[in-house]
């Protein structure tokens, strides 16, 4: 019935949209458009080639594929053709590393569309690991039979002779087939079909008693995606219905390891379990909608969707060590689900020439449905707890209203005021009511097309109904602790952008800064800071000719407080981020109508300072956290005839980090942690690639 | 229950508040005499003819410029007639109608309106009430028509393209952890609908944890036991144009996961410097930090899960 209604409904939206003829009342009987060199037949490019990488790193590996030494073949391709109904384009990029890509696109222009891809993306993670745990099968990681426990890691005798060399890596593939139809004139239907493949693995901690195992988790995730759309479009409306699913499975529904500390022999079993992320599956239901009265001088936008997300995995037991008495489990599985509803709503209106003003609603919630039931736990597979817990499915609802209006005060002075209320509504936090008021004021002078000075500055308050300290200390929270997105916030913001767009130079320069206080915590972020600020020059040297430079800066900082007696604050910390980042270009093509180069540079610097000063331990600061990367990149393309193009390409990629949570901690250094001796990146690559671009079809005829 | 109602009852709202449209048909005046071929006499650079190689040009698409009886290049550009009469000595010659382009006097609204004679339906009426038509941006400044490719509509270049506006995302994507925006492997379109508004940050789903689980389908749940701040905005704890920090965090672990958590016990206790390797290696400190033992940290399906450690 519902879907009944659903339907009509469409076609009532689309019959009021129906559209008059469209009329052509120009004579084009003589435009013959005989200088028009239309596609017809072939053109492709292919390029084959040797690229060879000096050193072995996961950072450049990573999303790339060349993440070991070594030579790489390069086989790249992209071509077209078009006849008078048809036409067709594929790329091919990377096919010879874990990188690889191909694309297919045709189309019968006003009839039909479709898209063919299978894409790859790895992921390199760390190359500097390694564990004394086996995957003996998907799903189950094993010690050697000659490792002996101990209590911390030091004791573990024979760690160093059992420890293998395990990269942290995976692989995602995604298959990609779309297609589109124009079914009446303003009718378009598509659907797109996309499966995800990631195999590989991934640290997590497997935890102990009172230690831990950093765990090269296998893991093994398809997701199932689909998009289907239907859609009708006038000249003063739309109305679009789809309809999502995302499908995720998971392999792995558990992972088991042996883990490698010694405890009381009376606990008995030493293999212990935790679970991976359950299979789920989200469908959405969505409409869109606009209509435009009065030659676009009032523009109305509706947006609604449904959608519902389910789980239902079986449930591990409590623990697997038979040992240990526990108590049958409240329900064999999750049996989750939650409704989730969005609908937004904008109305924008040029109410008179030189004002216009805009309305904008916006609804999101989240409702968990799932049971709640009480549970009593194993404490890490070892003691069962004298607790009984209840599961927090949480919801929310999140709404947000903005207002908005500008008014050309000149023809070159636009002013625009705006105000904005969001309004949170939460279960089982210790806030149920949350709401944000915001005020903005904006100038923009535009003295010409080219020149422009935009200034914004605000300001907006976070409050909130009442912290609530009963519930908090349910959760064993210390009742002064104010949550940083649940806390009373006030913020105060400014932004300023100032444009040039000559005809040889552009300059563009912006700058944000934003203050936020918490003068209502007392624990937990007090307060923060963030000023950015970016710059770009671009310079037209000729008309084959241009460079450019970009520049970007970032401070951030917050400071917050702990309590470590679990009363008043005992301890306060700072955590400071700064980064810069430059870049440089320049592109030069057809010197002596035969050689093309390009370069590009970027450095970035990230650093991060971290004071901690406590009652017990005084002040202290951290080593400084730093990153720097070096990107430099080169191309030259010489074009020996119309066919034949070599391109030599150098890259220089460098990126060292500082990092005291990696540094020199080996798989022993910390007592009841078996690490994986992940190292921070220290990455010095050169790559020479020189391939031979063979070119084939119209330009070369 | 209810809300499928509340969804019937939108989709009627929005179609009964459409009324019948009037459509506007071409102007007769003014158009030139021979269509394209008036123009290409004169523009017959390859920036201009690189136009042949597009989407735009294809005789055999009845709806496009160069379809069956429709204006070829000036659908876009407008009437020509003037712009190609002849010039006396001395005189300038009248423009076309419609130019695109940063340095063009076309009002933007007039550029856009050009580009969205044809596809209003394709971009959706809330661009109109998006950042993009507010701040003034033309079609023109992220789309090349004259092209055989559109920059913006190609993953590895599409990027550069927007940060032509948003540089300090740029910035962000130089970052030591970001998504492989740099490598060319990945576009903002992935996350963000440039044409949308129905979305706060015009993402690409209905809210950002829909956009992020795209591809972390595997973060989704529900679970068992839930961390509440997962549960309801990815970017509670990341940055997602990049960071500083691994796994794309907004800060350091333990100060992170101190940020909200105080409960008594190792939660509260303040982590220093004595703590790193060449000191008293401090569980709570290196390594994965707190997560080297609440590893499951995006939520745990285990009946023994509540404290995220299974």
């Amino acid at each position: 019935m519902m879907k009944r209604n659903l339907i009509l409904t469409l076609f009532i939206g689309a019959a009021a949209l129906a559209p008059a003829a469209h009329g052509q009342a120009v004579d084009t009987s003589e435009w013959a458009c005989e200088y028009c060199p239309f596609e017809d037949g072939n053109r492709a490019d292919f390029e084959l080639g040797a690229m060879n990488v000096s050193e072995d790193s996961a950072y450049f590996g990573d999303a790339t594929g060349y993440d070991e030494e070594g030579a790489y073949a390069i086989v790249d391709g992209n071509g077209s053709y078009a006849n008078e109904g048809y036409r067709l384009s594929w790329v091919a990029e990377d096919l010879a590393y874990d990188s690889r890509a191909i694309e297919l696109e045709g189309a019968s222009p006003g009839s039909f569309d479709f898209n063919l891809a299978y894409r790859e993306l790895p992921r390199r993670q760390f190359n500097t690991t390694a564990t004394v745990f086996e995957q003996t099968a998907g799903d189950a990681l094993s010690l050697p039979s000659s490792w002996v426990r101990a209590g911390l890691t030091s004791g573990m005798t024979e760690l160093d002779s059992s420890l293998v060399a395990s990269n942290i890596e995976s692989d995602r593939s995604v298959f990609d087939l779309g297609a589109g139809f124009i079914l009446a004139d303003r009718w378009r239907i598509s659907a797109d079909y996309r499966r995800h493949e990631r195999e590989g693995s991934r640290i997590g901690g497997g935890a102990s008693f009172s230690q831990s195992s950093l765990l090269p988790m296998p893991f093994d995730y398809v997701t199932d995606e689909v998009d289907f759309g239907i859609r009708y479009g006038a000249d003063n409306g739309f109305v679009a219905l789809a309809w999502y699913l995302s499908d995720f499975g998971n392999d792995n529904a558990a992972l088991t390891w042996e883990q490698p500390y010694s405890f009381d022999p009376a606990i008995g079993n030493d293999t212990y379990a935790l679970a991976q992320a359950p299979d789920s599956r989200f469908q959405q239901m969505s409409l869109q909608a606009g209509y435009s009265f009065t030659e676009q001088k009032t523009v109305l936008s509706v947006s609604a969707a449904i959608g519902e997300i389910e789980q239902d995995n079986s449930f591990l037991p409590y623990t697997i060590t038979s040992s240990i008495a526990s108590s049958p489990l409240p329900r064999a599985s999750l049996d989750g689900s939650i409704d989730t509803t969005n609908f937004a709503v904008a109305v924008t209106s040029k109410i008179f020439s030189k004002a216009r003003i805009k309305l904008r609603y916006r609804y999101d919630e989240r409702d968990n449905q799932t049971a709640q039931d009480l549970w009593n736990r194993v404490i890490v597979d070892t003691f069962a707890s004298t607790d009984m817990e209840m599961n927090l499915p949480y919801s929310f609802e999140r709404s947000t209203l903005n207002l908005s209006a500008d008014y050309d005060l000149f023809d070159t002075v636009r002013v625009s005021a705006g105000y904005d209320r969001k309004e949170v509504d939460r279960d089982y936090q210790e806030v149920a009511s949350q709401t944000e008021d915001s005020g903005w004021g904006r100038l923009r002078w535009r003295p010409t097309p080219a020149l422009e000075l935009d200034i914004r500055g605000g300001a907006s308050e976070r409050d909130i109904d009442s912290y609530n300290e009963v519930f908090a200390a349910t959760l064993d929270q210390n009742p002064l602790m104010r949550k940083y997105n649940l806390a009373y916030r006030f913020r105060e913001f400014g932004d300023v952008s100032l444009s040039f767009s000559g005809e040889k130079f552009s300059v563009t320069l912006n700058a944000l800064l934003a203050e936020d206080t918490y003068n209502q915590s007392q624990l937990g972020i007090l307060s923060g800071e963030e000023l950015r600020v970016a710059a770009d020059l671009s310079w037209t040297i000729s008309e084959k000719a241009s460079a450019y430079l970009t520049a970007g800066l970032e401070d951030m900082e917050s400071e917050q407080a702990g309590s470590e007696i679990f009363f008043t604050p005992d301890w306060h910390a700072m955590h400071d981020d700064d980064f810069t980042t430059i870049g440089a270009g320049f592109r030069v093509r057809d010197i002596a109508e035969k050689v093309d180069l390009h370069f590009d540079y970027i450095r970035s610097d990230g650093t991060s300072v971290i004071t901690v000063d406590s009652a017990v331990g005084g002040p202290s600061e951290f080593p400084e956290l730093t990153s720097v990367l070096d990107y430099l990149r080169f191309g030259l393309s010489y074009q020996q005839s119309e066919r034949f193009e070599l391109n030599l390409n150098l890259r220089y990629q460098r990126f060292e980090a500082e990092d005291w949570a990696l540094e020199g901690v080996a798989p022993a250094t910390i007592p009841q942690v078996l690490s994986l001796g992940a190292q921070p990146y220290d990455d010095d690559v050169f790559i020479v690639g020189i391939g031979f671009r063979y070119r084939i079809g119209a330009d070369t005829e | 229950m209810i809300q499928m109602k509340l969804f019937i009852r939108t989709v009627s709202i929005a179609a009964l508040l459409i009324v019948a449209m009037q459509s506007a048909g071409a102007q007769d005046a003014d158009y030139s005499r021979k269509g394209a071929d008036t123009c290409l006499a004169c523009h017959d650079t390859e920036k201009v003819l690189a136009l042949f190689r597009g989407k735009h040009a294809v005789p055999s698409d009845p709806r496009g410029p160069f379809g069956h009886g429709q204006l070829q290049c000036e659908a876009c550009h407008g009437p020509g007639d003037t712009h190609a009469g002849r010039v006396r000595r001395g005189q300038e010659r009248t423009p076309i109608a419609v130019i695109f382009g940063a340095d063009s006097d076309t009002p933007i609204e007039e550029q856009n309106g050009a580009c969205l004679n044809c596809h209003k339906s394709d971009v959706g009426f809330s661009w109109h009430t998006g950042a993009h038509p507010s701040d003034e941006v033309a079609c023109a400044d992220c789309h090349s028509s004259h092209t055989a490719t559109d920059a913006v509509q190609q993953t590895s270049t599409q990027p550069e393209v927007c940060f032509n506006c948003h540089q300090m995302q740029r910035s962000e994507t130089r970052k030591a952890f970001a998504h492989p925006i740099l490598e060319g492997k990945m576009d903002c379109m992935g996350c963000h609908n440039m044409h949308g508004d129905s979305v706060a940050a015009q993402l690409a789903r209905a809210n950002v944890n829909d956009t992020c689980q795209q591809c972390h389908a595997e973060k989704r749940g529900p679970y068992l036991w839930e961390h509440a701040p997962v549960s309801e905005d990815c970017g509670l704890c990341h940055a997602p144009h990049g960071s500083s920090h691994p796994g794309m965090l907004t800060k350091r672990a333990p100060l992170l996961c101190q940020s909200c958590h105080s409960q008594s016990g190792h939660p509260s206790v303040s982590q220093d410097a004595d703590g790193l390797a060449a000191g008293m290696p401090s569980q709570f400190l290196l390594g994965q930090s707190c997560t080297n033992c609440h590893s499951q940290v995006h939520g745990s399906n285990h009946p023994s899960g509540s404290k995220l450690m299974r």
